[in-house]
């Protein structure tokens, strides 16, 4: 029982982890550039949801639609006042990174300003875990992001795969120059992909502010579990996003059953170093990096 | 076009030097190294709002020659941090009296302090080796010692609460803990019947939940801070676990106190009674306008840690004695008694204080219960 315990946070866990990685590998994979500041927009969304929902007492679908807005904004502003005028000048894959990186800082700061430095949560019933069976506690909330996160892929994939501007964005990793060959517009494109993967990570936010609460620091985490999941499911790969967030989350808490708490999150670099070390490209990665 | 830059440029260095604060020469400085930024900074806001009104009162009761100015780092909490903020400190501002917060962080700058003869003074941190620092480290805070030697006897033996299961962080704060639980629990009749040690950046505790669930206790000692104690409250509660959860110091934070998981919840913290006088009101006062919440006994400490430098260096300005590490330590030796928020705090020949510890419940108003 204690197994099955687990695998289930790990299920619920390594959902809300797919839904916040896919944005950053759908901006990666499609831009390449190294978006650091993709855990702002969650944190934006998770605050933007929170103010709304708690603050305003807002009916949660206008607070998400709200809170998608703001995160979709954050990622356009990255792209169009961050990221294209430092690649007009120089594009160095450094001068992005630190821009990047000072903008979550300066994010953070600002949230802290803004609504303080504590944890907020979502207060909701829907995080109560019941005991369905002896010893085994599920809580509604398990069962809403696992089949968010279904929900989510199938749709990304599906523009991804089936629409022309998908297959377009798909193919401005490729080669840049073809994309303009056929009469479409990289910038355009580009601004597609950072507005699509910011707004995708807004329910993981949701999930977080109701189970583990936010804080301004959150992006850091976030990051770091998106870029994790980046690399073990196959830079640029949604699918492989989607399957490297759900492996880490269940590798998380399985790491429970045998190991003390103290090596949960270990088990998450052992694993992004196994996958390193003897499968650098990943679940569904290609050996040169492109998709 | 590049002279209109150079122009704007030079504009803008000129309004920032305009707006800086006043050279050395005319104040004197001591020094914070708080977290600032992090999942900690909620306490470093606390601390530093306290420590300034502190600053403000020896300003506007003129207690020094000279302008009194409180120079902040952001120590985030880690002992890296501290290190690169106290050497900051140290070797550029010059400070000869630091405010410090954190077990490891404190633990980290101690022996830079002791060094280079510079006073750092803990009002947040309780790891009980934090009293071995050396002489330039004092504590204004009693230690988690003298929290747990309070609680759990109450806990076991007043309300019966035998077996205890310890969740804490992987920090010198929390093996601290683990060591005094591990001697205090047995002595009062009780059983600590787990020990759970979670990474300091954990977020996720629903299957720490699951294994407390599987350890069935009495009660759980919480032994984390800044927001992974929220975390693991609002985890534990909302994944079945309904047992007595209690805590330290760490847990008198108006974001716990808010949160409806931690209903019930008891935890200790020294006596901070700031309606026992004219100053304790002041301080209150002005801490709510500050922040618009209620002042706990954080404010107090850090409130208190400034005065005493305050009191010291207007001692040795009345001596004409210059105002250093080793003329503070000297003359906080030789003061003796000092009348602060609280009331009256005297010092141990270790540089840590004696006071009177209570217990708390937090009850959703904020401020809480005394309940002992």
């Amino acid at each position: 029982m204690v197994l099955l315990q687990l695998f289930l946070n790990g299920l619920q866990l390594g959902a809300i982890y797919a839904l916040t990685a896919v944005g950053f590998s759908l901006i990666f994979g499609s831009t390449k550039i190294f978006h650091v500041a993709h855990g702002s927009a969650f944190a934006i969304g998770g605050y933007a949801y929170w103010w709304l929902a708690t603050k305003l007492n807002v009916a949660w679908p206008i607070a998400t639609l709200a809170a998608v807005v703001a995160a979709a904004a954050f990622g356009l502003f990255m792209e169009k006042f961050i990221y294209r005028p430092i690649q007009r000048h120089e594009a160095a894959f450094f001068t992005v990174f630190i821009a990047a990186f000072g903008v979550q800082i300066i994010v953070q700061n600002l949230i802290g300003s803004l609504v303080g430095r504590g944890m907020e949560t979502v207060t909701t019933t829907l995080s109560r875990s019941v005991e369905i069976a002896p010893g085994l506690f599920v809580a509604p909330i398990s069962a809403i992001s696992i089949l968010t996160a279904v929900l989510i892929f199938s749709a990304l994939s599906w523009f991804l795969g089936r629409t022309n501007v998908g297959v377009a964005m798909r193919a401005l990793s490729e080669n840049p120059d073809l994309v303009r060959v056929f009469g479409l517009d990289p910038v355009r494109l580009a601004q597609y992909a950072f507005v699509i993967g910011s707004a995708v990570v807004v329910p993981g936010a949701i999930f977080t502010a109701m189970t583990a609460g936010l804080n301004p620091a959150i992006g850091t985490h976030v990051m770091l579990v998106s870029l994790a999941a980046t690399i073990v499911g196959g830079i640029g790969s949604i699918r492989g996003a989607a399957c490297g967030g759900l492996l880490l989350g269940l590798a998380e808490n399985l790491a429970y059953w045998k190991l003390d708490p103290q090596w949960s999150e270990a088990v998450t670099f052992i694993v992004l170093f196994a996958f390193i070390i003897f499968r650098p490209s990943g679940f569904f990665g290609h050996p040169s990096g492109a998709r | 076009m590049l002279s209109k830059r150079l122009a704007a440029l030079c504009g803008l260095l000129a309004a920032l030097f305009a707006a800086a604060p006043s050279s050395a020469q005319d104040t004197i400085k001591i020094g914070a190294n708080l977290p600032m930024s992090g999942p900690n900074a909620e306490l470093g806001e606390i601390f530093s709002r306290a420590a300034s009104i502190a600053v403000n009162h020896i300003n506007a009761d003129k207690m020094l020659s000279k302008k009194l100015q409180l120079v902040i780092e952001d120590s985030q909490a880690t002992p890296q941090g501290g290190v690169v903020a106290m050497n900051k400190l140290i070797g550029v501002e010059k400070v000869p009296y630091v405010l410090s917060a954190y077990t490891a962080v404190s633990k980290a700058i101690a022996p830079l302090g002791d060094k280079a003869k510079v006073v750092s003074i803990n009002g947040g941190a309780v790891g009980p080796d934090l009293a071995e620092l050396g002489d330039y480290f004092w504590n204004v805070i009693p230690l988690v010692n003298f929290e747990a030697e309070v609680l759990i006897p109450y806990v076991v033996k007043e309300k019966g609460l035998k077996n205890i299961v310890l969740i804490f962080v992987d920090d010198p704060l929390g093996e601290a803990v683990q060591k005094v639980l591990r001697a205090e629990v047995p002595k009062a009749g009780g059983t600590l019947a787990g020990e759970l040690q979670i990474p300091r950046a954990a977020q996720q505790f629903a299957s720490v939940a699951a294994n407390v669930r599987q350890l069935k206790p009495d009660a759980i000692y919480v032994a984390s801070f800044g927001t992974q104690v929220n975390q693991i409250v609002k985890q534990l509660r909302d994944n079945g676990v309904t047992q007595q959860i209690i805590s330290y110091s760490a847990m008198s934070t108006p974001s716990i106190a808010q949160l409806p998981e931690a209903k019930g919840a008891w935890y200790t913290t020294q006596s901070a009674d700031f309606t026992a006088s004219a100053l304790g009101q002041r301080v209150a006062k002005e801490y709510k306008e500050l922040s618009g919440k209620d002042a706990n006994a954080y404010v107090a400490n850090y409130y208190n840690a400034v005065m005493v430098f305050g009191i010291l260096a207007q001692a040795l300005e009345k001596a004409g004695k210059p105002i250093t590490g080793t003329n503070l330590l000297e003359q906080r030796r030789a003061a003796g008694t000092f009348e602060l928020v609280g009331g009256k705090m005297i010092f141990q020949p270790n540089g840590t204080v004696a006071m009177p510890v209570q217990i708390q419940e937090i009850d959703g108003t904020g401020a809480g219960k005394r309940i002992k």
